[in-house]
C-alpha cells in the first residue's frame, strides 16, 4: 500500500517536473501570441479581459517598412543559403579526401577565422561598404553572410565526408569515373541528408541574423530583425504591434519546429 | 583540387580577413565618424581602451560572467534535460519539440518577449510573481538584475542546444556498461557519475569549447533586452564596440577595442585548440 502511494507521489512529482519544463520553453512564446491578439487597450493587461482581434496583423502589414524588410529577409536568407553551401561543399570536400600542407594551413585557417568575434570584422566592413558603395545594399550584406558561414561550414561539410566511406569513389574512379566525377556523382549524393539539414538551419540562422543588419543597412534595405529592434527600442510601447511583428517574424521558426525538426536536430547533432 | 576551396578562400579573405585589415589600420587613427582627421595616433587608442573605467570594471568581467554563467548552468541543465529525454515517457515528443524553440527563434525576438514578460508595470511574469507574494524587483532598471535576466535569456536560448547534442551522444552510447552496472546493483546517480559522464567527456569538451567562443561575441539579447543600461552597467564586449563606434561615434575607438577583444579570443581559441586536441587524442 505505502509502496503504491510513494510510486502514484513519485509520478506526480516527474508529471509536474515535466509540465513544468513545457511551460518555462513554452511559456514565452504564449505570452507573445497573446499579446499579439489583443486589442491596444487590452494588451497591458493581457491575462484580464476576453478581447480578442487580429487587427494588429493587419496594421502591422499595411507599414510597408515591415513589409519590405519581412521580403528582403526572404531573399537573402535563401540567397546566402545557397550560394554559403555550394561555396562551402568544394571546401569540405577537399579538407575530407586530400591531405597535404595546403589542407593543413586551410583548416587552420577556417578554425582561426571562427573564434574571431562578429564585431571585429563586420564594424570595419562598415568603411570597406561604404568604400565600395554597396553598404545598405543586396549585395553588402549577403556576401559578409557567405563569408560568415564558410569557416564552421566548411567544418561541417569535412564531417560529412568523413563519415562517407570513401571506398565508392574509388571503385567510381576505376570505372573510369573523373575524380570530378566521383564527387558530383558518388560524394555529393551520399551526403545530401546532411547538407540538406544544414540548409534549413543556415536559413533559419540568416533570418535571425541581427548584428550585421544593424551594422550594414539602413532605411533602403531593411531586414526583419533590425525593423524590429527598431521598434522595441524606439517605440518599445505599442506592445501590442511589437508582438505581432514578432509573431510573424517567428513564423519560419515555429513553421521549422513542428515540420522540420527531424532536420534541426541532425543539422545540430553534427 | 585547389579549384575546390578558392571560391570559400576568396569569400574568407575579402570579407573577413581584408576587413579585419582595415580595422587595425583604423584602430591605429583618430578616426571619428563625424570628421575623419585619419591622423596615425600610434598605440594611444587601445591605452585609451584598457584604461577606460567602464571596459575594465564592467565590460570585461560582464563578458567573462555570461560566459562561464551561461555556459556552466546550460550545460548541467542541458545534460539533465538530455538523461531526462533518454527514457521515455509520456509526453516526450511534445517535450523534444518546445525544447527546439529557443533554437530557432531569433535571439531578437526571444529578448523582446523576455523583455515584455519582464515589464516592470505590465509584465505577466513581474505580476505573477508579486502574485506570489515575492518582493518586487525592477527588473530592467538596476545593474544586477537586468544583467540576471540577460543571463538568464542566454541560458533559455543555450540549455536546449546541449540537450540536443548530449542526448544524441546518449542514445549513441554502448548498452554493455549500463547494463554491467544494473547487474552491480549500482544507483541511477553512480551509474550517471562513474559510467555515463566518463563516456560522454570528449562531446561535452568540444561542446563548452564552440559555446564558450560562441558566448564571448553576444550581442543581439543584450542590446535588445538592457541596449547595455541602465547607465552601460551591462555593456558587454560586442555593444562596448558597438556603442563606442556608432554611438559616440568614435570609431577608431571602437576598432581599437574591437581588436583587443579579437586578440583576447585568438589567444583562449589557440589555447583551446590545443586543449580540444588532447582530449581528442586521449578518448581514442
Amino acid at each position: 500500500m505505502i509502496g503504491m502511494l510513494a510510486a502514484a507521489f513519485r509520478r506526480g512529482v516527474f508529471s509536474i517536473g515535466i509540465l513544468a519544463i513545457f511551460v518555462l520553453f513554452v511559456g514565452p512564446v504564449a505570452i507573445l501570441v497573446l499579446t499579439s491578439v489583443r486589442p491596444a487597450s487590452g494588451a497591458y493587461y493581457i491575462w484580464r479581459g476576453t478581447a480578442f482581434t487580429l487587427h494588429n496583423f493587419v496594421d502591422v502589414m499595411q507599414q510597408s517598412q515591415v513589409v519590405k524588410a519581412m521580403f528582403n529577409s526572404f531573399v537573402l536568407s535563401s540567397l546566402a543559403t545557397i550560394f554559403s553551401l555550394g561555396i562551402t561543399v568544394g571546401s569540405g570536400y577537399m579538407l575530407s579526401r586530400f591531405s597535404g600542407w595546403i589542407q593543413r594551413s586551410w583548416f587552420a585557417t577556417i578554425y582561426i577565422f571562427r573564434t574571431v568575434p562578429y564585431i571585429s570584422w563586420v564594424l570595419p566592413l562598415y568603411l570597406v561598404n561604404t568604400r565600395l558603395g554597396i553598404y545598405d545594399t543586396y549585395i553588402g550584406l549577403l556576401l559578409p553572410h557567405i563569408a560568415v558561414h564558410v569557416c564552421f561550414f566548411s567544418w561541417l561539410m569535412k564531417g560529412f565526408f568523413d563519415g562517407i566511406n570513401p571506398s565508392m569513389e574509388h571503385a567510381a574512379l576505376i570505372d573510369g569515373c573523373t575524380r570530378w566525377g566521383a564527387f558530383y556523382r558518388v560524394a555529393l549524393p551520399s551526403a545530401m541528408p546532411g547538407i540538406a539539414a544544414l540548409a534549413i538551419l543556415c536559413w533559419l540562422s540568416t533570418w535571425n541574423e541581427f548584428l550585421f543588419a544593424l551594422i550594414l543597412t539602413g532605411q533602403r534595405t531593411p531586414m526583419i530583425t533590425s525593423t524590429m529592434a527598431q521598434f522595441v527600442t524606439e517605440t518599445g510601447t505599442e506592445w501590442n504591434l511589437m508582438s505581432a511583428t514578432a509573431v510573424i517574424a517567428m513564423l519560419p521558426a515555429l513553421l521549422v519546429t513542428i515540420f522540420g525538426q527531424k532536420y534541426v536536430i541532425r543539422g545540430l547533432r553534427m | 583540387m585547389l579549384l575546390l576551396i578558392a571560391p570559400a578562400a576568396v569569400v574568407l579573405v575579402c570579407f573577413q580577413i581584408i576587413p579585419i585589415l582595415v580595422g587595425m589600420n583604423a584602430s591605429f587613427r583618430d578616426w571619428s565618424l563625424v570628421n575623419p582627421l585619419k591622423t596615425w595616433v600610434g598605440l594611444s587608442q587601445y591605452v585609451a581602451v584598457f584604461t577606460d573605467p567602464v571596459f575594465l570594471k564592467i565590460v570585461l568581467p560582464n563578458t567573462f560572467i555570461l560566459m562561464v554563467s551561461s555556459v556552466s548552468v546550460s550545460l548541467v541543465l542541458g545534460l539533465g534535460l538530455a538523461s531526462l529525454l533518454n527514457k521515455s515517457f509520456f509526453g516526450r515528443p511534445l517535450v523534444r519539440t518546445v525544447i527546439l524553440l529557443p533554437l530557432t527563434i531569433a535571439p531578437v525576438i526571444t529578448a523582446t518577449m523576455i523583455r515584455w514578460s519582464f515589464n516592470d508595470q505590465f509584465g505577466v511574469i513581474t505580476t505573477f510573481l508579486a502574485y506570489l507574494g515575492l518582493p518586487e524587483v525592477a527588473w530592467l532598471s538596476d545593474r544586477w538584475p537586468s544583467f540576471t535576466l540577460v543571463i538568464l535569456t542566454d541560458i533559455w536560448i543555450w540549455a536546449p542546444w546541449f540537450t540536443i547534442i548530449l542526448l544524441a551522444a546518449l542514445q549513441g552510447l554502448p548498452p554493455e556498461q549500463f547494463e554491467a552496472a544494473k547487474i552491480d546493483a549500482a544507483t541511477p546517480w553512480r551509474t550517471f557519475i562513474h559510467v555515463t559522464l566518463p563516456m560522454l567527456r570528449p562531446v561535452i569538451t568540444v561542446c563548452v569549447l564552440i559555446r564558450s567562443i560562441d558566448a564571448f561575441r553576444t550581442f543581439d539579447q543584450v542590446y535588445i533586452l538592457t541596449g547595455g543600461g541602465p547607465a552601460r552597467s551591462t555593456e558587454v564586449f560586442s555593444v562596448y564596440v558597438y556603442v563606442q563606434a556608432f554611438v559616440n561615434l568614435d570609431f577608431g575607438r571602437g576598432a581599437a577595442a574591437a581588436g583587443a577583444g579579437a586578440i583576447i579570443m585568438l589567444l583562449v581559441g589557440v589555447g583551446l585548440y590545443r586543449l580540444v586536441n588532447r582530449t581528442m587524442v586521449r578518448s581514442r
